[in-house]
């Protein structure tokens, strides 16, 4: 049972994860160009690309923009908390380790001590993002059940990943778990509101086009 | 009076020799067995950052029934597996070409244990059924 559960989740499911990760943020890129293209073809006229860098960059920076500024809580764990997550699944060394004997390449990764104070930085994160919704009333009132779930769709492959590594009891399940959840969070990426990792490039040079190249101002 | 001295020492000195000898064969036999082998201990890793590989070797190699050595200490030729075995070699002595080619002694370790935990079905393939705290 374990070792069919693990071959297929690292086997096929792992192909499947990937397949509708990329297939699908390809595809809603594709879409929203094409959409753009049809229903507001006058910004690709003023459409910069000296612009779109310069608000893209302007947001990439901690404190870059006005409204940042103003929020100053949210923005430090915003920050962190981005940062850990990307960087942790992608040089975690028993990540590395996986890919190296699936495809034989490898590169240098985070020290696990490390990696695992990132890890509950993630999830502190995300405790913090569901209380905001909880305490502040103007962010309750746009908060829906799927906000929530999103959060608890990144918080538990961080858990039972760190459940794995620090072999808690039932350690073999939490692995599986882990693996499971982790490739869930994969496909949803592009179809739910996390697709904004996809999209904030074109946001924001949309945005930054239109204040830089048309109005002559600033939107950061 | 004095033959019975003597034979009283000759007595002692064959006594120490059997002790001695008794001694040696147990090293010998302790050298030449792998009843010993707990942990998998490459000594090419130099820095540790998991836990030792529980792995009691002629305990696990009855238990899973593997009777040839040469399924682990294995031997190639021209990219092809013969008979011969390489008892006594560590696998770095083969899979490790440099310092900075621990992954690649790590991958094969992995692929050798956990390949045959999965397709046998049996046996840990988690990171901490293996690195056990
Ligand atoms: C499941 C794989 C496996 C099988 C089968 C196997 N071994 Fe081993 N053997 C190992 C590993 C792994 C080590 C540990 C190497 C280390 O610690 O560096 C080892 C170590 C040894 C050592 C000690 C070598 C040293 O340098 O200390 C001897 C001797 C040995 N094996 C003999 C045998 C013999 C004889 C057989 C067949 C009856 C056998 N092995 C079958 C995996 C295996
Ligand atoms: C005498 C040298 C030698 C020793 C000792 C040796 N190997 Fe190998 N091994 C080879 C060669 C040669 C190959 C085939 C060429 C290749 O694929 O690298 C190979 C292939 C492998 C492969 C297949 C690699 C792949 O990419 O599919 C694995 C796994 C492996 N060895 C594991 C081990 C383990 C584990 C040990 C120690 C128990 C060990 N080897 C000891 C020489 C050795
Ligand atoms: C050729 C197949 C094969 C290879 C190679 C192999 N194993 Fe196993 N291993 C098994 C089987 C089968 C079992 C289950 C035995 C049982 O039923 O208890 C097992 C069980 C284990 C267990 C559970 C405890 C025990 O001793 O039964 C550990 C730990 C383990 N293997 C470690 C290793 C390590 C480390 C290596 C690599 C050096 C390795 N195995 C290589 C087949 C293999
Ligand atoms: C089937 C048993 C097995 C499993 C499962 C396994 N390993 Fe290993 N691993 C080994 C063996 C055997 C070695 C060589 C051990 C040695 O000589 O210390 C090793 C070596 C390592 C090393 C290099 C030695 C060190 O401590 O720095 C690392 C790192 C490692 N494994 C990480 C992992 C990670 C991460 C996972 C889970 C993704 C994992 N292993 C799963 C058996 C296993
Ligand atoms: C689907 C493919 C994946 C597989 C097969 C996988 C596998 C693993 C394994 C086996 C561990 C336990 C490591 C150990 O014992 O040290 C682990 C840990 C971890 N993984 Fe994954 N993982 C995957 C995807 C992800 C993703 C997408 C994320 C995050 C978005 C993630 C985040 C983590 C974290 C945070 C840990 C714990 C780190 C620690 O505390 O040290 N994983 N992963």
């Amino acid at each position: 049972m374990m070792h069919e559960l693990y071959g297929f989740l690292r086997g096929p499911m792992l192909w499947v994860a990937l397949l509708v990760f990329f297939g699908g943020s390809g595809y809603r890129v594709a879409a929203m160009w094409r959409l753009a293209r049809k229903k507001d073809a006058v910004i690709f006229n003023y459409s910069s690309g000296y612009y779109a860098l310069r608000s893209i960059f302007h947001w990439l920076l901690p404190f870059g923009s006005r409204n940042m500024r103003n929020h100053p809580v949210m923005t430090v764990v915003a920050f962190v908390f981005h940062i850990c997550l990307f960087l942790v699944p992608l040089f975690l060394s028993a990540h590395i380790i996986l890919i190296k004997e699936s495809w034989n390449v490898s590169w240098p990764w985070l020290p696990d001590h490390a990696a695992d104070a990132m890890t509950w930085m993630v999830v502190a994160g995300c405790g913090f993002f569901a209380a905001r919704r909880i305490i502040q009333p103007d962010v309750r009132y746009l908060t829906s059940t799927s906000d929530y779930l999103i959060l608890a769709a990144i918080a538990v492959p961080f858990v039972s990943g760190t459940w794995a590594f620090h072999q808690w009891p039932a350690f073999p399940a939490a692995t599986l778990v882990h693996m499971a959840s982790a490739e869930i969070l994969l496909m949803i990426i592009p179809f739910t509101r996390l697709s904004h990792m996809l999209f904030f490039p074109f946001t924001r040079g949309y945005m930054g086009s239109e204040f830089g190249a048309v109005r002559k101002a600033r939107d950061w | 009076m004095i033959k019975h001295k003597l034979s009283y020492r000759k007595q002692k000195i064959f006594s120490g020799v059997a002790v001695f000898v008794f001694f040696l064969l147990i090293l010998a036999l302790r050298a030449f067995s792998t009843d010993y082998i707990e942990t998998v201990d490459d000594p090419a890793f130099e820095k540790r950052i998991r836990p030792a590989v529980v792995f009691y070797h002629d305990d696990h190699n009855d238990r899973a029934g593997i009777d040839d050595c040469s399924v682990c200490h294995h031997v190639y030729e021209n990219g092809i597996k013969t008979a011969d075995m390489s008892v006594g070699m560590a696998c770095s002595d083969c899979h490790m070409s440099g310092p900075a080619a621990a992954p690649d002694l790590i991958r094969v370790y992995h692929l050798q244990c956990r390949g045959c935990h999965l397709s046998e079905q049996a046996g840990p393939v988690t990171c901490g059924g293996c690195h056990k705290k």
